[in-house]
């Protein structure tokens, strides 16, 4: 596999194409100009196209090739991507693992704990690449993978949950789930801070992992952020006697269907408006968004005595 | 000479000063009082390096804070030559004071010029040189012969430890020369001896890399101080040197031998996890801290130097996933096996860092982030592995280099990979250019960082096209001319044959006989009349082999034969440099000689034809860029989108500067005289964009000539230079006794009391006539300087 470091090739041919015999059925691009290799993922071994055809066009068989006992599917063959046949492979598990180790900088607490993580993650890649407990590495990524799952979405694995009994038997995937449905409530009850969640639950466990929160449930919006037309400065009652309001009894006032507390207290905003108004308070209620700054003169316009200092 | 400028009192080494050169340093000097940065640009052979040394020293001497002077120039003996006028300079100072200032003035050049090890220097290589110096000298080797084991060290490196740090070299200006026989004299090794006491000098002399190459201006450059004054002369390709400074070539070969040089470092991590696992173990664990130790940085063993990196990058940890040796060897291979599959493609491709960065993240999972640490990570791990032998593995650093750039900016750089040699090659052999379009990039440290930059040339008209690619802001800019009392240059333009027909060498014209013929009846004509050397500059290589040829066919090479020894430039250097030496001996014996050459060739760069070595200069055809090289089309793009320097613009200012420069080789001094023929019909448009000295020169009658009345010209000019003339008739106009220079000083007072500034008195100190540049389609420069002006 060490072709890579060899005499130039005058014509440029695909990745790894450089030496011509396929070794399985030994033709050489002699014999056929346009021989086009594959691999397959699962071992890495390469053959022309042909073979790949009449081997395995009839549903999976063992991989050709001496001593490896592989079983391979026509589906997975493909044409290699880089020249170095041990990189392909190293590519696809980094495929793999980045898939499931997918946290970012902004997950951490500090960046000497991401770079930790990264390191972790670099060390998990190893193993797989060198072959070094695959079984075990490939168990804990598969639970992390579920576990980032279960944070990133507790809603969707909440409704596998609940939908759990009626999905006919408790197949594994479900019961995983359930499991780790467990684990986020778990997660959820666990005060702020660093506390690691034990490893055997979720593959693996990473210090300084900032604890994801739940965004807040928004609250009923407020067209007047907290305003209310209530009256502060008086109480409206129900009938009064001056002689302002006299008209109140003329039916030239009350045919249209004019109620007398309505008009008063009509009459009384106007006259209270204003009130209680200070310029100095509209200024930092300029902030507080709810008109601008000529509506909040204009609320105030009991006061436009001083209307020249403001403009 | 001694004068006042204001109130600095200036020494001047020479008992008379020209108008230009007073006014030069007048302009330096308000640029160091006003603390900023400077263009100026003024005339070959009127004593630039001189007046800008002596006015530089005497500010330094004067002012107590003691600025250090950073002068930059371009190749060797240009360092040479700065060196020993400052030699001079220095003891005409001594004795006019009557006392030895404690003044320390060094150059520095590579280990291949400055090596006195018997075995080292003769190796005819620099890089060679430079491996087998660190191999004699780096930190690790000295330990290990501490521990006792059996290496070879540099008595001459070793010898300087014995010295106080501070004092290796006693204070005085070193030549080369003088500090190769001071070295060889105490044994102590010259190269060192300059770099370590480049902190304690008062003025550093270099060349431009030093200080504009990311990579080793970290190294050499990064003590000097902020109020350190950078003067970078014979800057008119400074914008080239940036540029090239941050481009990376890649080809197959260069990945293969890098991909080897991984495959090295592999092993090598694996025997030292074999025998001394600890080194690693303490590299890994500086890198979790993130520290990077002092001595490190400063460690001038260190071969390896980042690119232009971030302040704060440089400060921040090195990313989790590379900080293991071995991860980082994985990291590097499969960025390499990505590059080769990269070069697979059979078509062009071009495209920004960012779609790049996207690529690769798909295809191999490598991050932007570890990306960028690259070059330095690969720094620390060749450091922790003590490798001597670091020849090997520099395809392997200009691919982490590669890496580093590719990841750091995202603007100002383009990938160009080129599969094909020639559009006609049918065999690929690609190149992928990492080009680099914003020559600002790279001199944006050197603006930010010392507050007085001077940029400085014979050649840089049109002034303000430098600060604008170069993205900085002038406190003045300058142009000057040459005072003479009798007009000893001659520029022409030629643009017809003696048949009326116009001669040309644009693409359509170039190959039709007439223009051919017409080019080498110039030849002839001006061959017959000239006296000794004879300067030809072609645009191309390519149209040089064709013209000749052509010539060859038509008999013209025979004629000139008898008047003239015909000699050619070759892109060979050797080659070159015989066919120098021929030239020189040819015109020292009267004979005379006609050179051929290429205006963007070595000669026409650096060499000088003083005197009877050049008495005409012919440019034939206007010497424009190879336009169809996509790197250039990309700059210019880049150029007009960031800058808004338009395509034609900047094609024929380069051009324009190129032709100054080849017309520039034959006139070096006041009493030095030639022609300058410029053939070309499209010259006729350019003269605005030739030097200001030039320019005045040129009359208006002399812009339209056929060879014929050129010829004629030439004649009448020659038989008046031919007039015996001493240096006398000049005086108080083109040259100035210290009575001369006081009434001038005394008469400038005046008009600045009466506030009549003259134009008159401009011109006698050699400015050029400001001119009012042509508004370009946004309105016009002066339209920014108004709007500056009404914010200011």
């Amino acid at each position: 596999m060490s072709r890579a470091a060899h005499a130039p090739s005058a014509s440029t041919k695909r990745a790894g194409e450089d030496d011509d015999i396929c070794p399985v059925c030994k033709s050489s691009r002699y014999l056929n100009r346009y021989m086009h290799f594959l691999v397959n993922p699962e071992c890495y071994h390469k053959m022309c196209e042909s073979c790949v055809d009449r081997i395995f066009s009839h549903g999976p068989a063992p991989c050709p090739i001496a001593g490896c006992k592989k079983t391979l599917r026509k589906a997975r063959f493909r044409t290699q991507t880089f020249e170095d046949l041990k990189v392909e492979r190293e590519v696809d598990i980094r495929r793999r693992v980045a898939k499931a180790m997918n946290k970012e900088e902004t997950d951490f607490e500090t960046l000497r704990d991401y770079n930790d993580y990264l390191e972790e993650v670099e060390e998990i890649t190893w193993n797989l690449i060198l072959k070094v407990d695959v079984e075990q590495t490939e168990r804990r990524l598969r639970r992390f993978e579920e576990a980032q799952k279960a944070e990133l979405n507790p809603n969707a694995v909440r409704r596998s949950v609940d939908a759990g009994p009626d999905t006919s038997t408790l197949s594994e995937t479900s019961h995983v789930i359930l499991k780790k449905g467990g684990a986020q409530r778990k997660a959820q009850n666990v005060p702020s801070g660093n506390m690691p969640i034990p490893e055997d639950e979720t593959g693996f466990s990473f210090r300084g992992l900032k604890k994801r929160k739940a965004p807040e449930p928004e609250k009923v919006f407020d067209p007047t952020s907290g305003w209310s037309v209530d009256p502060t400065y008086y109480n409206v009652k129900d009938e009064y006697d001056h002689k302002f309001f006299a008209v109140k009894h003329e039916p030239r006032f009350y045919a249209f269907g004019y109620k007398a507390p309505e008009y008063y207290s009509h009459a009384l905003r106007d006259a209270f408006g204003g009130l209680g108004v200070f310029l100095e308070d509209d200024r930092t209620s300029e902030e507080m968004d709810f008109g601008t700054q000529a509506a909040a003169i204009a609320v105030g316009g009991g006061r436009d005595v001083d209307m020249n200092d403001v403009f | 000479m001694k004068f006042f400028i204001d109130e600095l009192p200036v020494l001047f080494p020479y008992p008379r000063v020209y108008p230009e050169q007073y006014a030069y340093m007048c302009d330096l000097k308000r640029t160091l009082d006003a603390g900023g940065h400077c263009v100026l640009e003024m005339p070959s052979g009127t004593g630039k390096t001189v007046s800008l040394l002596s006015l530089i020293v005497a500010y330094q001497q004067f002012h107590p804070e003691n600025r250090k002077l950073i002068y930059c120039s371009r190749t060797m003996s240009e360092i040479e030559k700065a060196l020993a006028e400052l030699k001079a300079l220095m003891k005409y100072r001594t004795q006019e004071l009557g006392y030895e200032e404690e003044f320390r003035g060094l150059g520095l050049t590579s280990r291949k010029n400055l090596c006195l090890h018997p075995s080292v220097k003769r190796e005819k290589s620099g890089s060679v040189v430079d491996a087998r110096c660190r191999s004699l000298t780096a930190g690790f080797v000295k330990e290990k012969k501490e521990r006792g084991e059996d290496v070879e060290l540099c008595v001459y490196h070793d010898n300087l430890d014995l010295l106080e740090p501070h004092n290796l070299i006693p204070p005085g200006v070193w030549t080369f020369d003088g500090l190769l026989k001071y070295g060889e004299q105490q044994k102590q090794c010259p190269y060192f001896t300059s770099r370590r006491m480049m902190s304690y000098c008062n003025v550093i002399i270099y060349s431009y890399h030093y200080l504009l190459d990311p990579k080793i201006a970290e190294r050499v450059s990064k003590e000097l101080s902020k109020d350190c004054i950078v003067v970078f002369d014979e800057a008119h390709n400074i914008d080239n040197v940036c540029i090239e400074s941050l481009s990376i070539d890649l080809t197959e070969e260069s990945l293969r031998k890098a991909t080897r040089g991984v495959d090295n470092l592999d092993r090598k991590i694996k025997q030292m996890k074999e025998s001394d696992s600890e080194k690693l173990q303490n590299e890994y664990a500086k890198l979790v801290e993130g520290l990077r130790a002092a001595d490190e940085a400063r460690d001038e063993n260190a071969f390896m130097a980042n690119p232009a990196l971030p302040d704060d990058l440089l400060k921040e940890a090195v990313p989790g996933n590379i900080r293991r040796a071995e991860h980082f060897v994985a990291f590097l291979k499969r960025f390499v096996e990505y590059l080769k599959t990269r070069m697979k493609v059979l078509h062009v491709i071009s495209e920004t860092p960012p779609s790049f960065l996207s690529h690769l993240r798909d295809l191999t999972f490598i991050e932007r982030k570890p990306l960028r640490f690259c070059a330095e990570r690969l720094t620390s791990l060749v450091r922790t592995l003590e490798l001597t032998n670091i020849e090997d593995y520099q395809p392997l650093q200009e691919v982490a280099t590669f890496a580093t750039l590719v990841a750091t900016y995202e603007t100002g750089f383009l990938l160009i990979l080129e599969p094909f040699e020639s559009a006609k090659a049918t065999v690929a052999n690609p190149v992928l250019h990492f080009t680099c379009l914003d020559a600002a990039i790279a001199i944006k440290p050197v603006f930010e960082r010392f507050s007085s930059v001077i940029v400085t040339s014979g050649t840089l008209s049109p002034l303000d096209m430098y600060p604008r690619m170069l993205n900085f802001n002038t406190v003045v800019q300058e142009s000057f001319t040459m005072t003479l009392s009798r007009k000893t240059f001659l520029p022409m333009i030629v643009d017809r044959g003696s048949d009326q027909v116009p001669i040309s060498s644009s693409f359509e014209q170039r190959s039709e006989m007439t223009v051919m013929r017409n080019f080498g009846s110039l030849l002839l004509e001006f061959c017959k009349l000239t006296p000794d050397g004879v300067v030809v500059f072609f645009p191309s290589y390519l149209y040089m082999e064709s013209i000749i040829s052509s010539w060859q066919g038509m008999g013209v090479l025979d004629d000139v034969w008898k008047y003239k020894l015909i000699l050619v430039e070759t892109p060979d250097a050797q080659e070159t440099s015989l066919a120098l030496e021929t030239f020189r001996t040819a015109c020292n014996n009267g004979r005379g000689a006609v050179l051929l050459c290429v205006a963007r060739g070595k000669v026409s760069e650096g060499i000088d034809f003083d005197h009877h070595y050049g008495r005409t200069v012919i440019n034939i055809g206007v010497p424009y860029q190879y336009t169809e090289s996509r790197i250039l089309k990309a700059r210019l793009e880049f150029l007009r989108e960031t800058y808004r320097i338009k395509e034609n613009d900047f094609l024929s200012f380069d051009a324009m500067r190129h032709a100054a420069q080849c017309l520039g080789r034959v006139i070096r001094g006041k009493d030095d005289y030639g022609i300058m023929v410029l053939a070309d019909r499209r010259f006729g448009k350019k003269i605005t964009q030739l030097p200001k000295w030039i320019q005045m020169g040129l009359d208006l009658k002399n812009t339209k000539l056929s060879v014929d009345m050129a010829v004629n010209n030439a004649k009448a000019f020659l038989k008046q230079m031919s007039v015996p003339y001493t240096r006398g008739e000049g005086d108080g106009h083109s040259s100035w006794s210290l009575e001369d220079l006081e009434a001038h000083q005394a008469k400038k007072k005046q008009e600045a009391i009466s506030g009549t500034e003259n134009p008159a008195t401009r011109a006698l100190e050699g400015r050029a006539e400001r001119v009012v540049e042509a508004d370009d389609e946004f309105g016009g420069a002066g339209m920014d300087d108004v709007m500056a002006g009404l914010v200011g």
